[in-house]
């Protein structure tokens, strides 16, 4: 007889790998068979993976289709026991998965939608702060402005994507026909944050990526004119500057500023 | 730790994220809500501020699926950590989990697995409840489990083992209506067996739900509505262990909120119909 962590180990193999050593442990019941009674532990671990993965990434779904998405749960499940006590993080490998699984590393625009989703979901799910307010700028004294240094929302999150996966997304979201698949001439720059209580994403250029890359990571307000101003030319740099900070106030993406 | 036995809450609804609104706009017929743990074990999420306002209107239970207190694994201390966190938040009326495991080497396969009845598990299990009532300080509420599968070593019936842990751990016993109906069916035994088995002393709460029928074996899905079977169970169930706690458990296929209240007004009137109205609104 199986002492109970021995019989937990291989009943947990028995779900986990498929593997019948458990079934020994057994008993038939009146009506049924063991195999098809351990069968119920088995089918339920991978459907209720199956289903937190497609809550989770409810456009990959839409994109694959039921069995093109079926075929990664698989997949996924297989090459990721879950490992956590909440099933709500099952899913934060997926994106990952997909740009190395084989069946999919032709396809890269799975994994940036996967990303897209996570980081929306991540956003949502994300600790409060702020948000920045005009009001608050508007009382810091002019010879100041150069030595702001602004704190990004806690729930901000750059992504980079090499394919058109963000209008995918877009024309999923709204239930309209994808567009075909295609690499970009050149990386789109993407920035996720909560606005209130909506998770949000918007594509920024270059420049203005460059700047909140700089300014989130602390470089001051002073030392990013100089860098706009390298960066799209002297001319109106300080304007450009000053217009993507009030965009970014009024998206809600920043939480508050300090002196550096 | 506290000694003395939760009071009867009426009928509750589990809460669901799909209700946040219906119930904060509006006012349902519902005495009390049960909560998931684990849904809200993360600090400033979107649902916790929503549970906050539910806890302002109406009394609350927490309810777990993932303690494993019969795990061969070690007591997971940052778990309890914050289902304790949770509770100084909740302030809870009673805090339940299953009598189960669901997993071991830091794998969760996300489901209620069942224990062999045997003197080992038994002295595990115990043990562990002990331990974990030390932790929060305060009793705990296990649940029984459906199961599909009976281990050829256990020695004693699952009635039988759960009141020993009851008895020796010194908790509660939520008692699942449903899930007593679906192990007799899968297993072969009689559910007033279980029902007159287990110490009535210490049954706080009632699980009513619904069950998939798969010909030789039934499943607790938990996506039906309670079907007439499992409401006669409970009108047997009201009648050995009186006035009880009750709430309607639906976590898939989830209804509009009123469809829920609808069933919950049925437990309510065969609550006072077998234990007449004057005794059911003294108990409340």
């Amino acid at each position: 007889m199986s002492s109970l962590k021995e019989l937990q180990e291989s009943f947990q193999r028995g779900i986990l790998a498929g593997d019948d050593t458990v079934l020994a442990e057994i008993k038939d019941s009146p009506k049924e068979e063991r195999k098809v009674l351990f069968g119920v532990y088995r089918n339920a671990y991978v459907a209720r993976l199956a289903e937190v993965l497609a809550d989770d990434y409810e456009q990959v779904h839409a994109y694959l289709g039921d069995a093109g998405f079926a075929r990664l749960a698989k997949s996924y499940i297989a090459a990721h026991p879950s490992d956590r006590r909440s099933a709500r993080d099952f899913g934060r490998h997926v994106p990952d998965f997909l740009k190395t699984d084989p069946g999919f590393t032709a396809h890269a625009e799975v994994a940036e939608i996967a990303a897209l989703e996570k980081a929306l979901a991540d956003a949502f799910d994300g600790p409060e702060a702020g948000p920045l307010s005009l009001a608050a700028l508007a009382d810091v004294a002019p010879e100041l402005w150069t030595k702001l240094v602004f704190t990004a929302h806690p729930t901000a999150h750059r992504l980079t994507f090499a394919t058109n996966a963000a209008d995918i997304w877009s024309a999923l979201r709204d239930e309209s026909p994808a567009p075909p698949p295609r690499r970009l001439p050149e990386p789109q720059a993407i920035l996720v944050w909560r606005q209130d209580v909506t998770a949000r994403f918007r594509t920024l250029g270059t420049e203005e990526a460059m700047m909140w890359d700089e300014a989130a990571a602390g470089t001051r307000f002073g030392v990013l004119c100089e860098m706009v101003a390298t960066y799209g030319g002297e001319d109106g740099a300080d304007f450009r500057a000053a217009s993507y900070l009030k965009d970014w106030v009024d998206m809600g993406s920043l939480a508050g500023f300090r002196f550096g | 730790m506290n000694a003395q036995k939760p009071p009867f809450l009426g009928f509750g609804l589990g809460l669901r994220p799909q209700h946040y609104s219906e119930i904060l706009e509006g006012s349902p017929a519902v005495d009390w809500f049960e909560v998931l743990s684990e849904n809200y074990m993360i600090e400033g999420c979107q649902p916790l501020r929503m549970l906050d306002r539910i806890c302002e209107r109406y009394p609350v239970v927490m309810h777990g699926v993932s303690l494993s207190i019969a795990s061969t694994a070690p007591l997971d201390r940052e778990y309890l950590a914050r289902l304790k966190a949770l509770a100084a938040r909740v302030n809870p009326v009673w805090i339940s989990d299953h009598l189960c495991w669901t997993g071991a080497h830091g794998v969760n396969l996300h489901d209620l697995l069942p224990v062999p009845y045997t003197k080992e598990a038994l002295d595990h299990v115990v043990d562990r409840v002990s331990r974990v009532q030390d932790i929060l300080g305060r009793r705990l509420t296990l649940e029984n489990v459906s199961s599909y599968v009976t281990f050829g070593q256990s020695e004693t019936t699952e009635w039988e083992f759960v009141s020993e842990v009851a008895n020796r751990a010194d908790c509660w016993l939520l008692f699942d209506v449903n899930n007593v109906y679906v192990s007799a069916f899968n297993h072969g035994f009689a559910s007033d067996d279980f029902l007159n088995g287990v110490p009535r002393d210490r049954v706080v709460q009632f699980h009513v739900a619904g069950h998939s029928h798969e010909e030789t074996h039934l499943i607790d899905t938990h996506d039906h509505p309670v079907c007439d079977e499992v409401w006669d169970f409970y009108r047997a169930a009201v009648a050995h262990f009186g006035p009880v706690s009750t709430m309607i458990e639906r976590d898939d296929n989830i209804p509009p909120l009123a469809e829920l209240v609808d069933e919950l007004d049925h437990a309510r009137s065969i609550a006072r119909e077998v234990l007449g109205p004057a005794s059911l609104a003294a108990a409340e």
